[in-house]
This record gives C-alpha cells, structure tokens and sequence, in this order.
C-alpha cells in the first residue's frame, strides 16, 4: 500500500476517532449545560400515533441491541470469552446471527420511520433537517453493518475470526489511547466505511436529538416515591 | 453551576431518607426552577386594559419584561365601594388574561399590507410620470385592472409596504372619489367608541373633516333595543352591576352572566346569598340557569308572550283586584298610564289612535307654546283634562315646566291624574287590539270604558286612558262584559293569560303565574327592588323590541324603573362612553366644523350589499288592519326610502349626484346662502332632476366607493349577511346560494336585472391581528395594541375612568390609530391642496332627537312631500341642509388642534348647552398649542393621544366639576328644579390622564345620563327621572306604554303584542338537491361566547385549546340522532344566504329545534370548504341576511327621531332557520390549492348566475 493510503488511514482510524469522541463528550457536555430546553427526543408521537408502536419499538430494540452487541463486542477483554468458552469463532457467529437479526429489525423500523417523517405531512412540517438528516445516517451505518454481515459470512466460511479480532483490537487500541490504525489498514472496505459511518455518528451526536440516549431515565428504576430537593447548600 | 457536573453527582445527591425510605432527600442543583421564576419577573408594571366591547372594563397590570410584555394580572386597587357592598374587583376575566399572546403571535399586522396585485397597478402607473390621484383615477378608469384587484379580495397575496406608499393611496383614492362621486361616498366603520375612544376619535375626525361619512354599530349590532328610545326617549341607559346587589328579586333572560359579564357575576351569586330570588329564563340550559332558583326553559323567540303574561297578572292582582298605593302613585306621576288617547272608528268599534293634545281644546288649556304637542290627563281633583308639566311641548321654546312634577301647567295647581275612567265612564265601547298569533284572529275586540269630549274642531271625540286599553290589551276581565277577556289564568283561549303563554311559549304556566305575581309582590314590598336583567339573546329578534317592551311593560306597571335595584338592566355591547359630551366633538371635529355626517348602518348595509334584492318579507306581511294602510303594497326598502325624503332617517350617499356639484350648481344658479342653496335642491327634488341615492342603490354613482374599517371586524364578525357582503360589495368569492330577485317588488327603489358586484374602489381595514375584515380589504394598516398606545375606556358595568397605557413602544411598524390618521390627514392634505382646494358641501341632517326638530310632525301623522301631501321644508317635511365649506388642504392642520368653534358656539349635549371657552383656555396650557403656521396655529394642541385624552376629560361634565356644574345649571333651568346638589361636593375636581393611570377613578353625575354617583345609591338608570323628576325624553315626558305614531299604529305596535319569529323563508330558492339526504331544519340561535368576546380571543391559541379548536355549533342529542350526526362530526348549516361548516357539539344542554353557533366564530382558523358553495366554509352570518323594521325608521316625532346609535334600523338576524347535516370526513375540502384563472373567474357558487 502506497504511502498516501497509510496517511489516509492514520487520518480516519487514528486521529478522527479522537476528534469524534472529543466532540461526542465535550459537545454533549456543553449542549446539556446551555441548551436545557432542546435537550429532547424532540417526538412526534402527539401529532400521528398511527404505526408508531411498530415502528418505533422495532428500531429502538433493534438499535438498542446492536448498541451494546457492539459494546460488548468491540471491548470486552478477551480473556472474558476464555473463561466462559466461547471461541473467537463462535463469538463471530454470535455477532452475525445476532448482530444481523437486530439490524434487520432496526432497519424495517428505520425505514418505517423515515417513510413516516417524510410523507406525514404535519411530520414533515414539523420535522429539522437535522432529524431526517440523522435518521437517514443512522440507517445508512446500519446498511453497512449489515453489508458487512455478507463479508464475515464469507471469513466464517474459510473458519477464519482474524478480521474481527483485528476490529476489536483496534478499538481496544484506540480507548486505551494506544491507537494503532494499521490494524484494520487492510480489513476489507465495507468494514472501513462502516466504521467511518459509526465513528462520524458520534461526531454528529451532540448536534442531533440523538442526545436524548443520554437522559435515559434508567434512575426512575430506583427512585424514591417522595423527593425533598432540600435547600440546604453543600458544606 | 453546569448542568453536566452536577449530573456527575448523582450517587452523592441523597443525603437521608424517610418514612422508610419512600422518602429522600436530597441536594442538588435547582437552577433550573429559576426558569419559572424568571418567567413571572418582570421590570416595571403598567396600568392598561382592553378595548374589546365586553363592558368588563377591567383594569390590568401590564408586565414588562427587556422591553417586552411578558404577561397580564388584574389590577386590585380599585376604590372601595361603601360599607355594605361588595366591592368591583378583582375584575378580568380568561380573555383578558389572554391578550398579550396577540402582541407577538402569527396574527400580529407588523408592516403597511397591500393586496400585491394593486401595489403593482399603482406602482405601473405612478412610474409612468402620473402623480398619486392621476394614478388612481387611471386604475379606477380601466374595469378590467380594477377587477384585477377586486376580484381577488379574501384570497391572500398580500405584500409589505411602506408606510408612504400605503398612506398615499390611501389619500389618493380619497381625493379622486371626493371629486368625482362626492365626499359622502366614503365610509368609516368604527364601534363601541368606549372601548378606546381616542382610536374612535381618530378616523372618524379624519372622516368628518373631509365630508366623509361614519357609520352607527349599535343599531348595526342589534344590541340598541329600539324599545328604549320608544319607550323613554333614551338610547340606553343601565344600572351598573353593583346594583344588582340591591335588588331582591331578579329575573334573568337573554343575558348569560358568567360567561360575558364574568368580572360582575359575582354580584348576583353575593346578592342570593343576601336572599334574593333569581330566576332564569332561556331556551338552552346556558350557565346562568345554574345560577338561578328556577329556570323557565322557553321556545325561542317567545319571550314577549311569556312576559305579557307575567304582565297579567301583576297588573290584574295589584291594580284590578286591589289598588297597590305605590304602583298607582309611579304609574301616575312616571308613566304614560293616564295620558288620554283618542278612539277611532273602525268598521263596528274602535281602535286607539293619537294621544289627545292640548290644541284639541278651546284656548289650547292655555299653552300658546307646542300646543300640539301637549299631552293630556284627566285631573282626579279637578275633574277636568289638564296638560300637565312634562310633555315634549314644554321642552322647547319656553323654560320651567319641563319637569315630572305633578301639576296642572297652566295654573301650576296640584293635580292626580286619573289612571281609568272606569267610574265616570261616559260609554264602553268596543275596541280592537292587533293580534298576531297564527290562527287566533288579527284584531281582538275588546271592551274599554271611554269618555266623550268635545274637541275645539267642534267634533265629537271619544277618548279613553292609556291604562285603561291597557288592561283591556292584556286580556283582563273588568266586569264590562264583551269578548277577549279573561275570568281566570287557566283560559288557554284568551291572549295573555298564563295558559294561553304556556301554550305559545313552553313554560309552564304556573311558573309564569308564580314569577308575574312575586315580582310585583316584591317590588310592592320593596318600593321597585325587582329587575329584569336582559340582553342580546332577546334583543336579536326581529321584533325585539316587542319582547323588551313586554319586560318594560312589567317593570312600569310595578314601578321598578329608576330605583335602585330595580328595573331593566340590559347588557350588550360597551355603550357606555362615560365622558361622552367632551368627545363628541374632538370624533367629528364640531370644534372646526357642524354637522357631521351620520349614517345608519342597517339601512346603509341593506342598500349597498344588496341584501334588499333578496328581501322574502313583505311589508304587507307586517302590518295590521287597525292601521289606516296609507303605505299598502310598499316593500322593506320602500319604507327605508320614504324615511330618508322625509327627513326621518340618514342617507350615504344621500344623493344621486356629487354634494359638491351640488352646491356649486345653486351658487351658479344664482344661491348665495344655505337657503338659496336648499331652493335650489328642493327645485330640483320637485321636477325630479335629484334624488335621494337609495331611490336607486345599484347606479354606480351611488356606490360606497372608500371604506375604512377600524377597531372593528366588519367582514367577519357583524356582516349579517356575510356572503351578501362579498358577493355585491366586494366582489369577492362568495356562497350566496340564490339569485336575486325577490326583492324586485318595489315602488320607490329602482331595479337593475343584472347585480352589482364589488362596488367598493378600496378597502383599508386598520388593525393588530389579521381577521377577516383584513382577509378582504386591499390594505390593512399596523396598529398599536392596547398595550402599546394611551386612550380612555368606560363602562356601563362600573363608574370608573380606565386608561389604556403605552406598556411598550408599538410593534414593529405599528402606530396608535390616533397616528396613523394623523398621517393620513398629512398626505391626503398634500394631495387635495393640488386636486380639490376649497369647496362647499351640502349635508342632508334628518330632525335629531333632543333639538328642537324632534317635533317636526305633529300627532305623528305621516306627510310624504314626494307623494303631493305636503311641500317639502327643510327641517319640517325633508332633513335640513346645511352647507359646510371645507378647505380640503387644512385637513391635517384642523386635526392636530381643538377648533375654534368651542369657544364660538360652546359645547352640549341632549340639547343642554354650555360655554366651553375656560375650559379651551386650559387646555391650551395644559397640551401646548399648535406651533406650526396655518389655520391653526395658537388652538390647544392635539398632536399627541394623551393630549386627546385629557381634552376629552377637560371638557366632559362627568370628569370635569366646572362643566358638571355649567350643564346642570342648563337642565335646572329647563327643568325649574334645583339640580346642583347632585355634583356639588365635587364641583373642583378635574380627572386627569395621569390620575387614572394611578388609579381607577369614579366619575361625577352629569345630565348626560339617568344615573347618578353617591354614597348611598348604585348607578342605575331613570333615577333622575324618579327622583329629580327630570321627564324622560319622550313624547308625554313619561315612560312609554303606548305609541301613537301612525306607522307604529299601521304595525299594531301601538301597545306591546306578541309577534312570533318571523319566517324568513330561506330556503325558497335553495336548489332542491340540498335538502336532499339525511338532514333537519333547525332555528339559528348565536349567543355570545365563553372563549371569546365577538371575534377577539377567539383565534388567540390559549383559547383555542379550551374548546374545539375551531368554529363549532351546538345541537340537541335528539335531531343530532335525527339527521345522524355525532358529536364532533363535521356538520354543514346551509340555506339560500350561504353556508357554513363547524364540528358539532352534541349536548342535553340544548333544546330541540334550534342550533346554537356562538357568535363571531371567523373562517380564518380551522374551517374547509363548503362543500355546497365550493367556497370557504363560512361564518356565523354566512347564513343570515339582514332584514330592517319600518317602525324603526320612525322620524321627526320626538322618542321615535333618529339619531346616531339612538334609534334607527337594527341589524336584527335571530329569526334564520338552517338546513343541518353531516358532512364526513372524507368530503371534507380545505381549499388548498393554488389560484387558477377558473377559479378566480368563479366567483359565485356553482350554478349560480349574475342577478
């Protein structure tokens, strides 16, 4: 590989990584502390409620799912699936049967969505461009997840994990802030736009309604019935 | 703090908990509660209200926020009333509480709007070297731009202007239809001037000033009760709602209290709570009936047969069965009761004709002065006829008698006049009452105890009191034998028993028998304590004022009107414009130049948007055989014309030619003064070579060319006949569903086969928020809101001067109505120093009510010069003439000063005059004076609305000591009574604008009104009359019971009958398809409001999420299940006048047979299209049509004399009925697709043609 293409992908898998998770974290920082009000999921369920149950329900769990598949996938240590015994092949399976399942359930959900937003007239009219703008991204990310289902059918058929792995390796290497880019320099191209897909969403996060995930009310689990927000200042 | 760190904390937040643990507490971050509170922080507070014609006149604290109004609070330091009366406040009400949404909402007019099509004519043809007027003329000239225009008015496509631009065409158009048809072609449109009354002021100075012509709302609304003037010679003159607080017995009807006067309804729950008994009458089980201990659910349009019957029985009870000493003593002195009327033969008996005079004896009785016009009694004492003090002769010409004091007038003797002749009864004779129930007989005989007299002519003349046909009307039995009469209460057969009532009204007849009797019993007990509170659910009747007179007949009988707590209170729009007499003349610039022109807006709309073309009433329909049937066969608008040549009602245009040609052509002729000028017309009215313009309404040179439209929604809220509007005068898309043609009938009005269609050249329409009135006009000018400019607002529900204040700088390029006229003023002077110089103009004045000319025509006989019965004379038989020059170029220089003509002919009012010249001398200290060169340079200085305001107050007695004191000082000496103790404590108070801005402040008694201010009274009206024996205006100087005027006797309104609703007949020419399907024919009731007050508010998005979002009509569950609808279907209401569409409000609440729209429901938020006109769905009004009353054109003969808002024709539109349906969701159409050239061109309906 020429030079350029190295420099290339030191640029996407070594440095735009950081720039994303830099603007994820500072971006969404500084929204929640001076946009309180915007600070939303921004829904529309109150202006058309028909389909919704389906669509929406199908493309949260979808998307929830493949959320922590990747998670767990991409930076669990190692040694983790040693222990319970599951190879790196049968971890392989696991991403593509499951990984696939849940996209397609997300994708059937994505596009019922963005079918709605743009043909409800009263959606469409009180729709940001940068509601349609992020549904669309998010379904073409998920297009290539997909996609690449395809690519590690064809390795698991050869009884080959490698590529996976070097994915996983390579996202270890980059919250470790040991980035090592060249390790997916020469996973196959569907793997690399996917890749560049996901990073940008994190990129795009702060300035969407997708910082909604942040404000999951996962503490109404464990709330009290009666709250006193009490004066009193902290010593 | 951020946000995000503290978020951070979250597993250190709780600090203990409780109540085993399903408590916590906890610290943490609560910056963000200063969201709410920040919302309620504001920078200062400031004082205004809303100029909306609800008669709350409520004072407000406006909340100011970095220059913005951030909310609205009702003000709570309202002056104490005394010790043992609640107090006013807190006033305000949730459409109050609403407004300041308006100021920066989607609705809000920021800029000078054009409609875009005209901005490009006019910007063509100024480019091609043409100045402003040769602009226009060259627009106006070419049909086809014009139609260009025109034709396209309510479809959108407006563009911003700039104020020059706007101002300019405004002034040009002005000057060119000055010139060409004549000053009283332009129009001006304003209501309610109390409501803000320097914005009233403004156009209509501006219009006066240059000859053009303001229109009268009261009348126009329907909510003048023609039966005050009728009956007390007053317009309107009500208690305020603290004294409902005195009464002790209170019958509600046609007036929901909690839902339009909410800030006052509180006085009626305080004063059961004192142990008043209320009751209720209403068709629908509207909120106020919940209020009330009985609730007397009626037909609608009934009322009047239900309150006869009350009348009944008070009347049989208190002064046939026995004689209640304080009913007899006020019928007596305050009533018409005992005045003589004269008998005329009519086929086997009689009928009652005119009242007897004084010039029908020998000598007169003495009276050298308006004999003819000198009522007569029979005096117990003397047992003799006597003119005594009081009548309308004594008003005029001399000075002392004209007062309520019981005495023979010529020797000033005590005298008791006689209520019924029943003991010295000469004969009983037979005399026929007018019926009008279906099936019952026209004329009822009954028998009345009459004497005979010999009159001065040498005749023989029978003649009989007014109470004694009175009783005899009511149908009670005297023991005089003869038909018509009944024994007891359960003759269902015999009118106005309480059966016959519950036959022809619903309600049972025990409860019309209980309530007549309690009423009188208590208003016995109390001295007058019980009161009708009424309103414009009743009044909106065509015969309207027979149900009010029914009320009054009832209240008189037991002496309630003129005490406190006691007698009508009838609450419509906000008629009250407290300081009245120093306003007049800054609104239509008297101060520079007299008189104005008025016009009547009911005769003016019915004329000019055709709606007489299409009229289904006859005349003949109308009339009783009683009357002497001189004007048989005349149509509507026939009577309209005839009231207009004799000098009864006005006219705008008045003639068929230019006012100003006019003039020129006398004086070329050889005139040289207002007399040789009026030879010369009356010349030419004689060969016919002039006429009166409604002769012949369609002509061109008679169309309303400029309209102005201000303060108001004309087009969407009051445009009975809505479709008609748009159709004729605007030539806009419209859903008249008929062809003209019934109309065609007439004798005095000319007919064309082809309609007029868009008569007006321009449109200006002046206001905040674009409505329908906006929707349709051709510019619409910025105005400043109520927060934004200073005025002066007054109600008839309390006594206080409210302002309304600057909170803020107007809006963008908004501007106070006082400004924008002002600039207008400024460029139309400009433009006419070039085009029209000085010129003089004829104004046709009808006889006014209280001048001297309310007794043009003696005994109410009906002379018509054109018909030969007479010549015509100016102020006699034909309106006066008055010639007024006008130097068209001074327009902005006299209206930015107070004129010189306060200091030259004074000020006054209902014919009390008084020097005004102290009062000028202060104002020029007080506002500066006018430093730029010209013809008013040196006046008091009007340039600024707070100037205007306090010129008004300076000169009004009612804020003003020194002019409260110069004006009694005029009435006292009419009157021959003392007066002066009713102002005196406060003879040095001066009410200032700053002053009112501090506080609400009461006002001080002055004539203008019956009321007075005290410690120890409430307002209420005809107090004065009771007890300072002031007479009330009218023909005997006494309250009403009977009418004597020929036309009145042709109408059989000679006393209050019943007459059903009248059929309209408005399906006649509806296409037989549309009646087809499912479907139920229902009366049209449209009450006011909760979420609204008229068309205000209810586009205002905090109200529209109270109820449906939209327009919406009520129906009862029974036809809703009859025609197939459920609630919140779409339903169509449909007849030959349009058709509207609205969701339905299925609800028992609702009687069967009627369907109820509240009132000024507009098309501008969520209404689709009709699917039978194709057009958009319509208004309340879309299917009505406005329909005129003779009796109401009545002139020249004292109470029943025209004057602006004071009598006239009502815009009455009850009486509709509607064809109801479903229409489902999928045919629902909401028009919106681009304008096509077929679409444009389809004006009309599909279907319908051009007549």
């Amino acid at each position: 590989m020429s030079e350029s293409i190295y420099s290339w992908n030191n640029l996407l898998f070594g440095i735009y990584p950081y720039l994303c998770l830099s603007v994820f974290v500072i971006g969404s920082w500084m929204r929640f502390d001076r946009e309180q009000y915007g600070w939303t999921s921004a829904s529309s369920q109150l202006l058309s409620n028909s389909g919704m149950r389906l669509a929406s329900n199908l493309f949260h769990i979808g998307v929830i799912g493949i959320f922590f598949g990747h998670l767990v996938g991409l930076l669990a240590p190692y040694a983790i699936w040693g222990t319970i015994g599951l190879s790196s092949l049968g971890k392989q399976n696991i991403a593509m049967y499951g990984g696939g399942f849940l996209g397609i359930l997300c994708l059937i959900g994505g596009a019922m969505l963005l079918w709605r937003r743009l043909t409800n007239p009263r959606i469409l009219a009180t729709s940001r461009k940068s509601d349609i703008f992020i549904l669309i991204w998010v379904l073409i990310t998920l297009t290539f997840g997909l996609a690449t289902t395809f690519t590690t059918a064809h390795h698991a058929s050869l009884g080959s994990a490698d590529t996976m792995m070097a994915m996983a390796q390579w996202a270890k290497s980059i919250v470790l802030f040991s980035p090592k880019p060249e390790l997916v320099a020469n996973v196959e191209m569907v793997f690399r736009i996917h890749l560049t897909f996901g990073l940008t969403l994190f990129l795009l996060f702060p300035f969407t309604r997708l910082v909604h995930i942040w404000s999951f009310p996962i503490g109404y689990l464990n709330r009290s019935y009666q709250i006193v927000r009490t004066k009193r200042r902290t010593a | 703090m951020s946000h995000f760190l503290d978020r951070l904390k979250f597993f250190s937040k709780n600090k203990e908990t409780f109540s085993n643990g399903h408590g916590v507490v906890t610290i943490e971050d609560r910056q963000w509660e200063d969201a709410y509170r920040h919302r309620w922080q504001h920078d200062k507070v400031v004082r205004s209200t809303h100029g909306v014609n609800c008669t709350g006149g409520c004072s407000w604290k406006i909340m100011i926020k970095n220059g913005l109004v951030a909310f609205e609070m009702q003000q709570t330091d309202y002056p104490r009333t005394r010790a043992d009366l609640p107090d006013h406040e807190p006033r305000g009400c949730q459409r109050g509480a609403s407004y300041s949404w308006y100021l920066y909402s989607p609705t809000r007019i920021k800029y000078p709007m054009i409609r875009g099509r005209l901005l490009d004519l006019y910007r063509a043809e100024r480019k091609s070297g043409k100045d402003p007027v040769e602009a226009w003329t060259a627009i106006q000239a070419d049909e086809a731009k014009r139609k260009k225009y025109t034709g396209v008015r309510g479809l959108g496509g407006f563009v911003r202007a700039d104020w020059e631009e706007a101002k300019e065409i405004i002034a040009a158009a002005n000057v060119y239809t000055i010139k060409k048809y004549g000053p009283d072609r332009i129009f001006g449109f304003s209501p309610i001037p109390a409501m803000s009354q320097i914005s009233y002021a403004s156009g209509a100075r501006y219009l006066s000033l240059i000859g053009g012509a303001c229109g009268s709302f009261y009348d126009w609304y329907c909510d003048l009760p023609a039966a005050s003037p009728q009956t007390w010679g007053e317009q309107t003159d009500v208690p305020e709602s603290a004294d409902w607080y005195n009464s002790t017995y209170i019958i509600v009807c046609g007036s929901s209290l909690p839902t339009t006067r909410t800030p006052d309804a509180h006085f009626v729950s305080e004063v059961r709570y004192k142990g008043a008994k209320v009751i209720s009458m209403a068709p629908d089980y509207a909120e106020f009936c919940k209020a009330s201990d009985l609730w007397m659910p009626v037909n609608p349009g009934s009322d009047t047969a239900a309150f006869l019957a009350m009348g009944h029985v008070a009347l049989k009870e208190y002064y046939i069965d026995k004689q209640d000493p304080y009913f007899q003593e006020y019928a007596r002195k305050y009533t018409d009761l005992p005045v003589q009327v004269m008998l005329r033969k009519h086929g086997d008996g009689y009928v009652s004709d005119r009242c007897l005079r004084a010039s029908d004896f020998a000598g007169n009785l003495g009276e050298s002065n308006n004999p003819e016009w000198k009522t007569i009694v029979f005096d117990a004492k003397s047992k003799t006829f006597v003119a005594p003090n009081g009548s309308i002769g004594f008003r005029w010409g001399e000075e002392g008698k004209w007062n309520l004091l019981p005495k023979n007038a010529a020797t000033q003797g005590e005298i008791e006049a006689e209520l019924t002749c029943i003991e010295g009864k000469d004969e009983v004779v037979s005399v026929g009452f007018p019926h009008f129930e279906p099936g019952e007989g026209d004329l009822l005989y009954r028998n009345v105890p009459a004497r005979k007299l010999k009159l001065a002519s040498g005749e023989e003349a029978l003649v009989t009191s007014v109470f004694d046909m009175q009783v005899a009307q009511y149908g009670i039995d005297r023991g005089l034998g003869g038909a018509n009469v009944a024994k007891d209460y359960n003759d269902a057969n015999v009118a106005y028993t309480p059966a016959w009532a519950a036959k022809v009204t619903g309600v049972k007849a025990a409860d019309l028998e209980r309530t007549g009797r309690e009423f009188a019993y208590n208003a016995s007990k109390t001295n007058g304590k019980s009161m009708v509170i009424m309103g414009a659910a009743i009044n909106h009747w065509y015969h309207n004022d027979m149900m009010y007179r029914g009320v009054m007949n009832l209240l008189h009988m037991c002496g309630c009107v003129g005490q406190s707590g006691g007698g009508w209170a009838h609450y419509v729009g906000q008629e009250k414009l407290r300081p009245q007499a120093g306003w007049a003349p800054i609104a239509f610039a008297l101060d520079w130049q007299r008189p104005p022109r008025h016009m009547n807006s009911t005769s003016y709309w019915y004329f000019h948007t055709d709606q007489w073309r299409y009229e289904t009433l006859r005349g003949d329909d109308l009339t009783s055989p009683a009357g002497k049937g001189k004007y048989k066969g005349y149509s509507l608008a026939d009577y309209n014309v005839a009231a207009v040549r004799m000098g009864w009602l006005p006219s705008a245009p008045h003639w068929n030619t230019n006012p100003l040609d006019l003039v020129a052509e006398a004086e070329a002729a050889g005139a040289t003064d207002e007399a040789g000028v009026a030879k010369h017309v009356i010349g030419k009215l004689k060969d016919g070579s002039l006429d009166v313009a409604f002769a012949d309404p369609d002509n061109p040179v008679n169309w309303p060319r400029n309209l102005f439209v201000w303060r108001a929604n004309l087009i969407g809220t009051s445009a009975k006949g809505h479709e008609y509007f748009l159709k004729h005068l605007l030539g806009a898309q419209n859903g008249v569903l008929q062809e003209s043609g019934d109309g065609r009938e007439n004798k005095l009005v000319k007919w064309h086969d082809e309609a007029p269609i868009g008569k007006l050249d321009l449109m200006v329409d002046v206001n905040f928020r674009l409505n329908s009135t906006g929707a349709y006009s051709d510019i619409i000018l910025p105005t400043a809101t109520w927060y934004e400019k200073n005025d002066l607002n007054t109600t008839d529900m309390h006594p206080f001067m409210h302002p309304l204040s600057e909170a803020v700088s107007p809006g963008w390029q908004s501007m106070s109505d006082w400004q924008i006229f002002k600039n207008i003023a400024k460029t139309f002077s400009t433009l006419a120093e070039k085009h029209l110089g000085t010129r003089k103009d004829l104004v046709a004045l009808p006889m006014q009510h209280d001048s001297a000319f309310e007794m043009a025509q003696p005994f109410g006989e009906v002379k018509d010069w054109k018909k030969g019965e007479c010549d015509p004379v100016p102020g006699k038989t034909m309106p006066l003439l008055k010639v007024v020059e006008r130097n068209f170029a001074d327009t902005y220089k006299k209206y930015i000063a107070i004129g010189p003509l306060m200091v030259k002919l004074g000020n006054n009012v209902k014919g009390l005059d008084w020097n005004t010249e102290e009062e000028y001398e202060q104002l020029k200290v007080v506002n500066g004076t006018v430093k730029e060169q010209g013809v008013s340079q040196g006046m008091p200085s009007l340039e600024e609305d707070i100037f205007v305001c306090d010129s008004i107050m300076r000169m009004a007695p009612e804020t003003c000591g020194e002019v409260a004191h110069k004006s009694w000082s005029a009435l006292s000496k009419k009157t021959g009574i003392d007066h002066h103790h009713l102002y005196a404590a406060r003879h040095e108070d001066k009410i200032t604008f700053r002053d009112i801005q501090v506080q609400p402040r009461k006002i001080i008694t002055a004539p203008t009104w019956s009321g007075i201010e005290s410690e120890t009274v409430s307002y209420t009206s005809g107090y004065t009359n009771i007890h300072e024996h002031i007479p009330f205006r009218t023909l005997t100087g006494r309250a009403h019971f009977y009418q004597d005027h020929e036309w009145m006797l042709d109408f059989g309104e000679g006393f209050c009958v019943h007459k059903p609703p009248q059929d309209m007949k408005s399906f006649g020419n509806l296409s037989p398809s549309i009646s087809q399907g499912k479907h139920i024919k229902l009366k049209w009731i449209t009450p006011h409001s909760k979420w609204g007050i008229h068309s205000s508010y209810q586009d205002n998005l905090r109200m529209l999420t109270l109820f449906r979002g939209g327009p919406y009509v009520w129906i009862s569950e029974v036809d809703a299940k009859a025609a197939g609808i459920e609630d919140n279907d779409w339903v169509e209401a449909v007849n030959a006048n349009g058709s509207t569409i609205a969701r339905a409000v299925v609800s028992q609440r609702v009687s069967r047979g009627m369907a109820l729209m509240y009132h000024a429901q507009e098309k501008i938020v969520n209404v689709p299209g009709s699917n039978t006109t194709g057009k958009r769905g319509g208004i309340l009004n879309s299917v009505t049509r406005v329909v005129i009353k003779p009796t109401n054109m009545i002139g020249g003969y004292v109470q029943l004399a025209y004057s602006f808002n004071y009598y006239g024709t009502v815009g009455c539109n009850r009486d509709t009925e509607i064809i109801m349906r479903k229409v489902a969701d999928k045919d629902i159409d909401w028009l919106e697709r681009p304008l096509t050239a077929e679409r444009e061109a389809q004006l009309n309906p599909p279907g319908i043609g051009k007549r």
